[in-house]
């Protein structure tokens, strides 16, 4: 490989706002000097069925931009964990929705069950799930600074869903902490 | 030929997808005219230029369908503005009349075909490299084009303000061919300006008594007349001479198609364009367009990190193929792979010219791109039998 090469894909259905959370990071991650891929695919459905945002993140150029191996994998339903799990690394860290994504394969890869959509409909709105994990994944995971996702959410959200955004990035973020300290 | 950039500079690095890419490589080609018909997986063109466009001078206008779209592409460009229209996979078998239109009447124009699965409605979201033959015959008769094939987002930016330029100088439609997944995928890039003077068309200039639409000097293409300038034209489908009238007189016809067929003969240096990576050592040449040329790429430095011999030829532009450049490059391998999301289209155009090679196709058409360990397999396995 020429470059250090990071892999992470949010996996899930369409409709719950996986890509936005994909190029959120991306952006983030982009914002700090980082060359990033992102991709994804879905179904031609707007609701529903198997949807996935792919990111290939590196230090000088990515040659090959879609994703062979995941190191991090956030599952926020159960139609996700079939095509998404053959794919990750032995070492990948995995956080999945505890609601919606219940059980997940046997083995020995560190896998963290996480209530982020519990934790979106008690802020309120069961639609920032997809923000509540960016913000636990980025806190498990160190790959961007906070300061940079936080101000791609604030740039990057309608404003009626500005404080939310910023209250679930922070709600991801709470419910990581404890998590990521008892594993160091 | 590889004009990437190694580092990014934080100021300047941002995240684009390749739809957006062609958006603002065609704002900065001088487009003016866009008219479409949203079709996934390429509508974020349409949803870019819709303001974009109307914000560097230029109309957009939605048509009830993509025929009409392509129609009223030609016509914006008769009226003398760089004109495109972006579709996919169903639209673009819609447009074939008017674009075969726009090549016997010899309008400049850029299409953007960003490919998903068929036939027919086929997968929408889903990536396919199956209309590579399509772009170069898709419409009856006999007729050039040039198909200019981008493999990553800067690639569609600089590829799509190409188009527009080879469109003017040429005459010609020009078509912009990539997958869904270039066109939907977002990479951090540095875009640069455009260098140089962007091509302006050639108008009709000198004594408007003697004007001929359609007589060409030694470069092969006809001055366009600038609508208002006062010469007297006619555009016709209809196979014409010099004065661009209808004509069934076989030698004037005769001349007029071989002018038509060969004109970009004339400027080939200008129009090839071409990667090719570590092939002059190569036992294994793999031959790739779009994400299957990306996987390509990352295949080559698998099997070179293994000891063995490949190198990649990626034609950038489609039509007309490469060819002294394939056969250059391949001139020391004892097989050719390609690799491509379809049952065998580019391979065919391999096999015709390198005909005494092996060559050997990778053929995927699940709807899932091809990746690299596949491609190094493949590659792996061919050399050891070469």
């Amino acid at each position: 490989m020429p470059h250090s090469r990071i892999e992470l894909r949010f996996g899930g259905t369409g409709g719950q706002g996986l890509i936005l959370s994909g190029k959120m990071l991306a952006d983030a991650l982009a914002s700090e000097g980082k060359h990033v891929a992102q991709s994804q695919t879905y179904e031609p459905t707007s609701r529903g069925g198997f949807c996935n945002a792919d990111l290939v993140v590196a230090n000088g150029e990515v040659d090959y931009p879609l994703p062979i191996a995941f190191d991090y994998l956030v599952l926020l339903d159960k139609l996700a964990v079939k095509p998404s799990w053959p794919r990750i690394k032995p070492d990948a860290l995995v956080i999945a929705d505890t609601r919606l994504c219940p059980e997940l394969p046997d083995g020995s890869t560190p896998r963290h069950h996480l209530p982020l959509s519990r934790t979106a409909l008690e802020l309120g709105n069961e639609r920032v799930t997809n923000i509540v994990a960016l913000g636990a994944l980025i806190a498990l995971s160190g790959i961007c600074k906070r300061q940079s996702i936080e101000r791609v959410v604030r740039t990057g959200s309608p404003r009626a869903f500005l404080d939310l955004n910023l209250d679930a990035l922070a709600a991801g973020y709470a419910l990581a902490t404890p998590v990521a300290a008892a594993a160091s | 030929m590889n004009v990437h950039d190694k580092s990014l500079s934080k100021s300047t690095a941002k995240l684009l997808s390749g739809n957006s890419a062609c958006a603002q490589g065609a704002v900065a080609a001088g487009c003016k005219f866009f008219a479409g018909y949203p079709i996934t997986p390429s509508s974020e063109i349409a949803e870019k230029l819709v303001t974009s466009l109307p914000q560097a001078g230029g109309v957009f206008i939605q048509m009830e369908d993509e025929i009409s779209a392509m129609a009223a592409v030609i016509g914006a460009s008769m009226g003398g503005v760089k004109a495109m229209t972006a579709t996919s996979g169903p639209g673009f078998s819609l447009k074939q009349e008017n674009i075969g239109y726009a090549a016997g009447a010899e309008i400049p124009c850029v299409i953007v075909n960003v490919m998903r699965g068929g036939p027919s409605t086929g997968m929408p979201t889903r990536p396919s490299q199956a209309d590579i033959m399509q772009t170069r015959f898709g419409s009856h008769g006999d007729y050039p084009m040039i198909v200019l094939a981008p493999s990553s987002v800067r690639e569609i930016y600089e590829e799509t303000i190409r188009a527009f330029d080879l469109a003017e100088i040429c005459r010609t439609p020009v078509i912009v061919l990539y997958d869904q997944v270039i066109a939907q995928s977002s990479e951090t890039v540095a875009l640069a300006p455009p260098s140089g003077v962007r091509a302006e068309r050639k108008w009709a200039s000198g004594p408007r008594a003697d004007y001929k639409p359609y007589a060409a000097g030694i470069d092969g293409i006809p001055a366009m007349p600038r609508p208002g300038d006062g010469y007297r034209t006619h555009t016709t489908g209809l196979t014409h001479g010099e004065n661009g009238f209808p004509t069934q007189n076989p030698e004037a016809v005769e001349r007029a198609m071989s002018r038509l067929y060969s004109k970009l003969d004339l400027h080939r240096e200008l129009i090839e364009s071409w990667e090719a990576i570590r092939c002059e050592d190569a036992d294994v040449v793999i031959v790739a367009i779009g994400i299957s040329a990306r996987a390509a790429k990352r295949a080559v430095e698998i099997c070179r990190a293994k000891g063995v011999h490949v190198g990649l030829f990626r034609p950038i532009t489609l039509w007309p193929f490469p060819e002294a450049a394939l056969q250059q490059a391949c001139k020391g391998a004892r097989a050719v792979l390609v690799p491509e999301l379809n049952i065998g289209q580019l391979r065919l155009e391999v096999e015709r010219l390198l005909g005494r090679h092996r060559v050997e196709g990778l053929h995927q058409y699940s709807g899932e791109p091809i990746t690299p360990a596949q491609i190094a397999a493949r590659a792996t396995t061919l050399a050891s039998e070469a």
